[in-house]
């Protein structure tokens, strides 16, 4: 048909085989659909305060919600449940789940440039509330509006665990409700019972005490028990080591690691501010103060008698190290229970980790003239409602949050998924009571005494630092903390330097 | 052929001739187009030609010169929430004191110096024991291989790979006595190391792909000749051989360094610029301080500075190519 | 070859530099095939047998890699629960879909570039090629921007245009490398014969035939393999595999398994097509600058 020169390249392979590649290629193209949007839409059938509560469940039926959560049980119970939500209010609610510092990245945009793809969001108090707190709606004129559906249980600070309702839902002013409590990770210590008494002769007989764990145990204790497994280790005796952190990339797990010691020891926090609350200008920051310098060596002292691997490891890698039987005893979050109890994949399973509250801070460390506590903290999810949405997008999405965060739906996380429950009467639920002591049906409840009775209230627990520059701060503590426990700098000099960075994040410098 | 003397004196015109230079099949003249047929009228032509470009650079433009300007205007303002406000180039003059941005240069120089100089080595190296085996073609697609797993997976499995736990690489490590129980992520002196390797792993192949593209130019005449002259293979690579590669390697190391600028994906999965900040390499931070503090201002500066690096090492690039081409025609 | 027999001619060193090259080769490949190699195989491992690990130092204990019973349960996770099958669309919709754009545009941009001479043209091929080089994250933020004002956020067009932003400067380049190589005599001949301008550019499109394949799988290699575009840009509506991949990373649980599995999945069409093109892959990995 036409001329094909002579001297035309490529001519040694064979054209045709690519002629018909490209072909291919091109016409699987143009299958599929092309139109998966984001997005909500909304349809409205009007009711009155007198209307029946199925009315009211049921006004908004037809329309579609989009949330967008963390990937942790509760987000997968809910979607795993999602048919009843649907059933009960007709309205369609995609649930998309991410990894955490990706739903930041998301919903930090989403909420910034004014819109609402991402409706319902899954508001960690720390990482998104602190920062983006005045962009949800407040969700205190919902909550008495006799036109939309209730919870029986309501929603005031006594439905829910201590401070959990202020943790994620108040950012720097009480009025203001922009999150209910959707899930929680306490800090506690796992501890191998096993392993303890078979070591408990030795550790009397060299620090004149007895190898155990209770409330009075201070984190000199830990040091003292994490310096008597590595010592016992190295001199080629079978035992695992004692203690260990989890300071790994995941910037957050670092800070809530040294914020537990720095509040054990005189309630020290980095700044002068409510952590209740938080606060949008903290000024000038505690760090580089006698007391955050002693609690930074004591930390490098404990780190250096830990299982070398803390600088690698985040909350779950700890805990693997910790299911393999490499160290006895680790300060983790309440939700990993669970996969602790679970018979095939952890050799700490069976009876022989018992569940404590955090290390008490030691009187002689504490130069600030502050209490000795069993310092605690928590990261807290809330479900929030975005705030660029119109009011009937997030009527609607009020009827998703209170139901997603409902006694029932609680219950059932924590009974399919290992869950972590926020309200108070899924802790009065009988069978939950039941399964606090072994033999148990939900793990996670083994940690319950501990940590709903005791670590999360006053005058333990820790909620702060709530800041708008929230993130860029656990970054800066995060890396000089590291560096100091990898001795790229003195406990002086990080502490010096998380001074300076921090001063001038808040313009206080 | 006067086009292409103009041409020359551009930065960049020689990235299209380098291929046809290189390439023994003799070089076409490109500017043939410069003849039209006598039947045809030029200006309609240029018409044409300039409907047939239009619709790319016209995306091109929409998708490239909307978020250059918009990175100077972030760039320059400060973007708090829900304002936007001048403030005296604050975002640029800040840089210089911020320690994370100087370290993130560093890092990003000291990251890419050492991805650069093992996979230079080691590729070369294979190359040469490659080239003119009986079984290149095999071997030289396995290895290959790694180039086209995606970043992400690449390093999900190496963070698989090192973990202290239950990593195979760090049991071997542990057994051969280089690694004690710390993992190689878990310190500040081998996490770089560590995502060097992944580095080195993927993109090794592609150094020795053009490694051997090359040797097969070399002059085997003059190889010869050397050879009679008592020259030992040694001195003949040195002298002979390493000079040919020149410009290939320089071709290979500056798109290498570009893309160490460009992709972060495995790093991130690996390391998240950690422990410390010492994996912070610039476009870590860069990430972070967009993604996660969200200060767009600071982050368009930041961003502005390391495009503006990028491409002044591509206009490098294609001086390079201009001049470093070996001269046969 | 004649390196070969160059070789050899030399005795005793040569030969040693002989056997160490063999033996550093045959290293060099073990260390670049094994971690493909424990991909695949712990994609069929349950968990547990995935974590075995013998005590360190116990080298006999390297057979404890091969200690398990296959098992499928991770795909079949993957497609039946986890929507794998969706998001393998995904990518292949977004990576095809790009590479057909950036092809045809770039085809028809490449062409003309390739034709024509004019005042600035090396400058307009330089800010071509610019465009490509912006570091992902440089330009992530204003995308995003621009891409929620169109509503192409989480959608597979905004994917396929966020792709096209790499692959189309990318196409252009590459293909002009072709085009010059095809001589004007032939168009020239077409048109005197009658032909138009387009015919006679359709006319010379099978001699760059293997050209286009080249790109248009080179343009799907690149876009299969993003994550950060995918992350930003595709998320919700348009999720690919490697996002989804990232997403099996969960706080509580990293599904090791599954992760294996989707490693495998989203690897080894690439792989395959890699072997495909191979005789491209330099050309095309080094921007048309060295061809084999």
């Amino acid at each position: 048909m036409f001329y094909v020169p002579k001297e035309a390249v490529f001519r040694r392979i064979s054209r045709r085989k690519f002629l018909e590649l490209g072909g291919g290629a091109a016409s699987s193209l143009g299958v599929g659909s092309m139109t998966l949007g984001l997005g909500s839409t909304i349809t409205r059938r009007r009711v009155q305060a007198q209307s029946s509560d199925d009315a009211k469940w049921k006004q908004y039926a037809g329309s579609k919600l989009t949330f967008l959560s963390e990937n942790t049980p509760p987000s997968f119970a809910v979607r795993d449940n999602i048919k009843t939500f649907q059933d009960l209010t007709g309205i369609e609610v995609t649930i998309l789940t991410d990894d955490l510092p990706v739903v930041q990245q998301k919903v930090g945009i989403d909420l910034r440039s004014g819109k609402a793809d991402y409706l319902l969001n899954y508001v960690q108090d720390k990482p998104i509330g602190a920062p983006f707190a005045e962009f949800y709606a407040d969700m205190t004129p919902l909550f008495g509006d006799a036109t939309l559906p209730q919870d029986p249980d309501g929603y005031g600070d006594d439905a829910w665990f201590e401070n959990f309702l202020s943790a994620c839902g108040r950012f720097y002013t009480e009025g203001k409700i922009v999150a209910l409590p959707y899930d929680c990770a306490v800090a506690c210590t796992f501890y191998r019972q096993d392993i303890f008494e078979a070591n408990s002769k030795d550790f009397e007989a060299e620090h004149g005490y007895r190898l155990e764990f209770t409330k009075d145990s201070t984190w000199k204790n830990v040091i003292d028990m994490a310096a008597f497994f590595k010592k016992a280790k190295e001199a080629g005796k079978d035992v695992p080591y004692g203690y260990a952190q989890h300071h790994g990339s995941f910037a957050w797990t670092t800070q809530l690691d040294i914020q537990r010691l720095l509040f054990a020891n005189g309630r020290w926090m980095d700044w002068n501010i409510d952590d209740v609350y938080g606060s949008k200008e903290p000024g000038k920051t505690n760090w580089g103060d006698e007391q955050s310098v002693l609690i930074m060596t004591k930390f490098k002292e404990l780190a250096d008698v830990c299982h070398p691997d803390n600088l690698a490891n985040g909350t779950l890698e700890l805990n693997t190290v910790y299911q393999a039987g490499n160290i006895a005893m680790q300060t983790q979050y309440h939700e990993f229970a669970a996969s602790i109890e679970d018979e095939k994949t952890s050799r700490a399973a069976g009876g022989k980790t018992a569940y404590a509250v955090c290390p008490k801070g030691e009187a002689s460390w504490i130069k600030n003239g502050g209490e000795a506590v069993n310092g605690c903290n928590l990261g807290i999810g809330g479900i929030g409602i975005n705030g660029n949405a119109s009011d009937d997008l997030k009527r609607a999405a009020y009827t998703f949050a209170i139901w997603s965060v409902s006694r029932e739906n609680q219950f059932n996380d924590l009974k399919g998924l290992g869950g972590t429950p926020t309200r108070k009467s899924v802790f009065a639920m009988e069978e939950v009571k039941k399964s606090m002591v072994r033999p148990t049906t939900m793990p996670n409840a083994l940690t319950f005494d501990a940590v709903y009775n005791y670590c999360i209230k006053n005058p333990h627990i820790v909620l702060g630092p709530k800041i708008p520059q929230a993130n860029e701060y656990h970054s800066i503590l995060a890396a000089e903390v590291q560096k100091c426990l990898s001795n790229e700098q003195t406990p002086e000099e990080a502490c010096k330097s998380i001074q300076t960075q921090l001063d001038e994040l808040n313009g206080a410098g | 052929m006067n086009s292409i003397a103009a041409d020359r004196a551009k930065p960049g015109a020689g990235l299209f001739r380098v291929r046809q230079i290189l390439d023994n099949v003799e070089a076409k003249p490109v500017s043939t187009a410069l003849t039209w047929p006598a039947t045809l009228n030029p200006a309609a032509s240029k018409r044409y030609y300039f409907w047939l470009v239009a619709p790319a650079v016209a995306l091109l433009a929409f998708i490239s010169i909307y978020p250059f300007f918009w990175m100077i205007y972030m760039g320059l303002h400060d973007v708090e929430i829900g304002s936007v406000v001048w403030n005296d180039f604050a975002n640029f003059t800040r840089l210089p004191s911020d320690s994370r941005y100087v370290g993130g240069w560093l890092l990003l120089f000291q990251y890419s110096a050492m991805c650069l100089a093992l996979q230079i080595g080691i590729g070369v190296f294979l190359a040469v024991a490659l080239n003119g085996l009986r079984h290149e073609k095999i071997l030289v697609t396995m290895l290959l291989m790694p180039m086209m797993i995606a970043p992400l997976v690449a390093g999900m499995v190496w963070y698989f790979l090192y973990n202290g736990t239950f990593g195979w690489y760090h049991w071997l490590l542990q057994s051969v006595g280089i690694l004690g129980p710390k993992s190689i992520l878990g310190s500040p002196d081998t996490a770089m190391l560590a995502i060097v390797i992944i580095d080195v792993w993927q993109w090794t192949p592609l150094i020795t792909l053009i490694t051997l593209a090359g040797l097969k130019r070399v002059p085997q005449d003059q190889l010869e000749a050397n050879m009679v002259d008592g020259a030992s293979p040694f001195v003949n690579f040195i002298s002979v051989t390493l000079p040919n590669l020149y410009p290939v390697l320089l071709i290979a190391i500056m798109l290498r360094f570009m893309d160490n600028f460009r992709f972060i994906d495995s790093a991130l999965v690996l390391t998240g610029g950690g422990p410390g900040n010492a994996t912070k390499i610039l476009p870590i931070y860069l990430f972070e301080v967009s993604f996660k503090f969200f200060k767009l201002g600071r982050g368009a500066a930041i961003a502005l500075t390391l495009l503006v690096v990028t491409i002044i090492l591509g206009m490098i690039l294609a001086k390079v190519f201009d001049r470093l081409h070996p001269k046969r025609t | 070859m004649a390196s070969r027999d160059i070789v050899q001619y030399q005795a005793p060193l040569s030969r040693a530099f002989g056997w160490f090259s063999a033996v550093f080769l045959a290293l060099y490949l073990v260390w670049t095939l094994l971690p493909i190699l424990v991909m695949f195989i712990s994609s069929f491992k349950d968990l547990l047998e995935a974590f075995k690990i013998p005590p360190v130092g116990d080298w006999a204990g390297v057979t404890l890699f091969f200690d398990f019973t296959p098992t499928f349960k991770h795909y079949e996770n993957l497609f039946v629960n986890l929507n794998f099958s969706q998001y393998m669309a995904n990518s292949l919709i977004a990576a095809g879909g790009s590479a057909a754009i950036s092809v045809i545009l770039g085809s028809m941009a490449a062409y003309s570039l390739s034709r024509i001479d004019f005042h600035g043209k090396s400058d307009l091929l330089f800010w071509i090629i610019s465009t490509r080089m912006a570091p992902v994250v440089a330009v992530m933020v204003p995308l995003y921007w621009i891409f929620r004002e169109l509503e192409l956020v989480g959608t597979l067009p905004g994917l396929i245009l966020a792709y096209t932003t790499f692959n189309l400067p990318f196409a252009i380049w590459i293909l002009k490398g072709f085009f010059d190589d095809v001589p004007y005599a032939i168009e020239e001949a077409q048109m005197v014969d009658g032909a138009t301008r387009f015919q006679a550019f359709l006319s010379i499109l099978p001699l760059v035939g293997p050209g286009i394949g080249a790109v248009v799988v080179l343009c799907i290699l690149f876009a299969w393999n993003d994550y950060l575009f995918a992350a930003i840009i595709g998320s919700g509506g348009a999720k690919t595999l490697s996002v989804a991949t990232r997403e099996l990373v969960q706080p509580q649980n990293i599904q090791w398994g599954p992760i294996m599995a989707a490693g495998v999945v989203t690897t080894l069409p690439m792989m395959l097509l890699g072997l495909v093109i191979r005789r491209y892959l330099v050309a095309g990995l080094t921007m048309g600058a060295v061809k084999e």
